[in-house]
């Protein structure tokens, strides 16, 4: 048995690893902190909720922010205005781009670095980090934690000054990215191959330190906020009502399954389809190399997705439709958070909260299984033969503790 | 609103902000702050970044530095004449070697330092300041990473700033949050740090009151700092997350002065929390005038109206958002359209974060607090630092004291 601790991970993770003869036979996944989110909600004014729940994370509060408003809105079957939704989507990708970016340099980079990549520096990144977070200020007043989605809509009432600012923000973080990370127009595995970014340099690099075809799981996907799961490249229906949360042995993570199976969340289940990916994967599989590359791919898809949010918003529609307060009821919030599928669920009565329950995308992605049935990062990981080699496996999940125990 | 409650907040001697204190004071304050800065020069860095290297590669000019200097300056409430002196503490920020500790949180703090503000401010924190250890930015991790901490604890023994972002649990879940290989308590951990730090600095409001896992019914029983570390000169900055700026301030008055700056009676740097939000609001004028959203989404809000009646706790908030804002001042919440949520005061999630107005709020004058001496602070502070400088000699009269009368 081997245990290494893990940390920056927004908080500490314990793997637990046991070997038959060279191999990893088995990973016990641990937590270690827990601060009772879902218990602090219970009894309190459902509205109370929006300020709260953005503080379950710091770096994806927008997804929980925007999880909670459709949540609450779900109650009453209350679709908000085009406008209202453009704008949640634009500061919620944008959230998106800098955690992904983030994660890039500060984690892939460094930890490729122990196997020999070139070292990068942040401060270079973080520019176009920045850049996010200020279209996400401009529309949401701060970044991290803001309180600008209610149910309803949202609050701003942004003008053509404020959309044009975010226009100039956003090209910056394109030119970066597509001068640094990934080119626009590479959809092709041979043009992608021959490419001197540093996608294509970390691609490389797995390929020739034989690192790219490790860390498989079970190639099955869900995407609950688009009620698909794709399993072998093919795609269903899902629905949540499938999803079971279970008490964890021995960490304050709980364990999520959909209909009693593990299956992956996050960039890799949403740009699946998409023509570079499919052909990463008809190469690869789900296994770390196509892992890695979604997530950078996926920043290249937000970017012009944002754009044509930008482009398309109509300033004339109301940001905010009048919404009751004392409500009852169940309501159900599905959104795409930067590691995948967020679950937010409300039993309220009078407008106030009986129960709430969130499901976070780590806790797809980092249950702790049984030997029997190991989870998604579980599965990835048995049978390598080196820790260092799980930890990259792990740590392309893009871990976040905060989240998993909220 | 009890309104003696009310007269008494904004009365106290520990409420007021001082920014004249006379000629003759500021003249002192120069020469000391000049002698220390002398004797800072002649330490040896912790680490051998130049600011002004990273400056010219990054593309800023001497004239934004001394630009964004005198900007800081005046956030200190000092005379731009002191323009020049900051500009030298900056760049002498690598001479303090800072520990930084995550404990119950959502690293929103470190977010907010790392990557939200701008390059030159978190240039200045990343490579001029030594951050001899914080979690989520180096590039140890695991068990190498905890032998890194006891080294950095070892090494600058009596000298490091700590930071802390998190509430501590010490209610009847503590052993559910544990740090480390060795399964240390969260508590044990930041007693551990602290004991030889020269100042603990709380960041967020996680770390000053508890936070969100201090909310009703607190399940995990989540303290602040302030509550477990004793004997040692505490700075609060609090906030949801803290601003970054607020975080530099403090690190630069000690770099400059030796000392911890004025605190008020809740151990928050005045400079920052001397005022409310409300004082100095962008959308103040319309509150004086009477034009309030009335109604999310409402003609009022179309117009920026004041979301006093939308549940903005502006008026009860002490903080310097409404001046530094966020996000390299690109924006703030109450500039957003919604209320502020009083996210720097303590029990801000039972009573300041909802949409309820102030007059249905059950908000009390946060007068009281823990009122502990200034002075004592300095002077602990400066012989904690070990660093030989000689400028606390009239250690009373430097800022950074608060005044003995207390309440009026």
């Amino acid at each position: 048995m081997k245990i290494e601790l893990l940390e920056k991970v927004e908080g500490e993770a314990l793997l637990e690893y046991s070997f038959k003869g060279s191999f990893i036979d088995f990973v016990n996944i641990k937590f270690t902190s827990f601060r009772g989110i879902e218990n602090i909600l219970k009894n309190r004014p459902l509205f109370d909720a929006c300020a709260i729940n953005p503080r379950v994370c710091g770096i994806c509060g927008h997804s929980h922010l925007i999880a909670t408003s459709k949540a609450i809105e779900d109650i009453l079957d209350f679709k908000p205005s085009l406008k209202a939704s453009s704008i949640r989507e634009i500061t919620l990708l944008c959230e998106h781009i800098q955690n992904h970016l983030k994660w890039l340099y500060l984690t892939i980079v460094v930890i490729l670095g122990k196997f020999g990549f070139l070292k990068r520096d942040f401060l270079k990144v973080q520019k176009a980090v920045i850049a996010a977070n200020k279209i996400i200020a401009i529309f949401a007043g701060q970044y991290p934690h803001t309180s600008y989605s209610l149910p309803g809509g949202v609050v701003s009432d942004p003008t053509f000054v404020e959309v044009t600012q975010a226009k100039a923000f956003l090209s910056e973080i394109r030119n970066f990215f597509e001068s640094e990370i990934l080119e626009r127009e590479i959809e092709s595995f041979r043009d992608f191959e021959n490419s001197h970014l540093l996608a294509a340099q970390i691609f490389n690099f797995l390929k020739e330190k034989d690192l790219a075809h490790i860390g498989r799981a079970y190639d099955r996907f869900l995407i609950l906020s688009q009620k698909k799961k794709i399993i072998n490249m093919r795609e269903y229906i899902a629905d949540t009502a499938h999803l079971k949360e279970e008490e964890n042995r021995d960490s304050f993570a709980k364990n999520v399954t959909y209909k009693g199976k593990f299956y992956e969340v996050g960039p890799m289940a949403r740009v699946l389809k998409k023509p570079l990916i499919k052909d990463l994967h008809r190469r690869y599989k789900d296994s770390l190399a196509v892992r890695i590359i979604s997530r950078i791919y996926e920043i290249r898809e937000h970017i012009l997705k944002i754009e044509h949010l930008l482009d398309n918003l109509n300033l004339d529609e109301p940001s905010f439709i009048p919404f009751p307060k004392n409500i009852s009821g169940f309501g159900e919030g599905v959104v795409e958070a930067p590691r995948g599928s967020l679950i937010h669920r409300v039993f309220t009565k009078n407008g106030v909260i009986e129960r709430y329950d969130i499901i976070t995308p780590t806790q797809f992605n980092l249950s702790n299984g049984t030997r029997d049935n190991p989870s998604v990062s579980q599965k990835a990981i048995i049978s390598l033969d080196d820790t260092k080699k799980a930890e990259l496996v792990f740590r392309s999940f893009d871990i976040c503790s905060v989240c998993t125990t909220h | 609103m009890n309104r003696e409650a009310l007269r008494g907040l904004f009365t106290a001697k520990s409420a007021k902000v001082n920014t004249n204190k006379g000629e003759a004071y500021y003249k002192e304050l120069y020469k000391r702050c000049q002698k220390r800065l002398e004797e800072l020069k002649n330490l040896t860095p912790v680490n051998k970044v130049s600011i002004s290297e990273i400056l010219e590669d990054e593309g800023v000019s001497r004239r934004d530095f001394l630009k964004w200097a005198s900007a800081v300056t005046a956030m200190l409430m000092l005379p731009s004449s002191f323009t020049p002196l900051v500009a030298d503490a900056a760049q002498l920020m690598n001479r303090v070697p800072v520990i930084w500790i995550e404990l119950q949180d959502c690293a929103g703090n470190s977010e907010a330092l790392l990557r939200s503000d701008g390059p030159k401010i978190d240039e200045i924190i990343l490579d001029i300041i030594s951050l001899e250890f914080h979690e989520t930015l180096m590039a140890a991790a695991g068990h190498q990473a905890e032998s890194q901490l006891e080294d950095a604890m070892e090494k600058f023994k009596g000298r490091y700033l700590l930071f802390v972002e998190g509430a501590i649990p010490i209610g009847a879940g503590k052993e559910w949050c544990t740090i480390g290989a060795s399964g240390e308590t969260f508590e044990e951990h930041l007693k551990k740090v602290a004991k030889n730090s020269a100042a603990v600095i709380a960041v967020g409001t996680c770390a000053t009151f508890g936070g969100v896992p201090a909310a009703a019914p607190n399940p995990t029983g989540a303290v602040g700092v302030m509550d477990i570390v004793r004997g040692k000169p505490i700075v609060n900055i609090p906030a949801c997350p803290a601003n970054p700026a607020n975080m530099v301030g403090v690190i630069l008055h000690f770099v400059l002065t030796g000392q911890i700056p004025e605190l008020d009676s809740l151990l928050r740097p005045k400079f920052a929390f001397g005022y409310r939000i409300h004082d100095n609001c962008e959308r103040r004028a319309h509150f004086d005038a009477g034009e309030f959203v009335e109604e999310w989404g409402d003609e009022g809000a179309k117009n920026n109206f004041c979301l006093y009646k939308m549940g903005c706790k502006g008026p009860m908030t002490f903080n310097n958002c409404s001046i530094v804002r966020y996000n390299e001042a690109v924006n703030w919440p109450i500039g957003s359209g919604h209320g502020c949520i009083g996210c720097s005061e303590p029990d801000f999630w039972d009573k300041y974060a909802y949409e309820r107005p102030m007059a249905d709020a059950n908000i009390k004058a946060p007068t009281g607090g823990v009122e502990k001496s200034v002075d004592e602070f300095g002077l602990g502070l400066l012989t904690a630092a070990g660093v030989g400088i000689a400028i606390h000699a009239a250690a009373s009269a430097v800022l950074g004291k608060r005044d003995k009368e207390g309440e009026e």
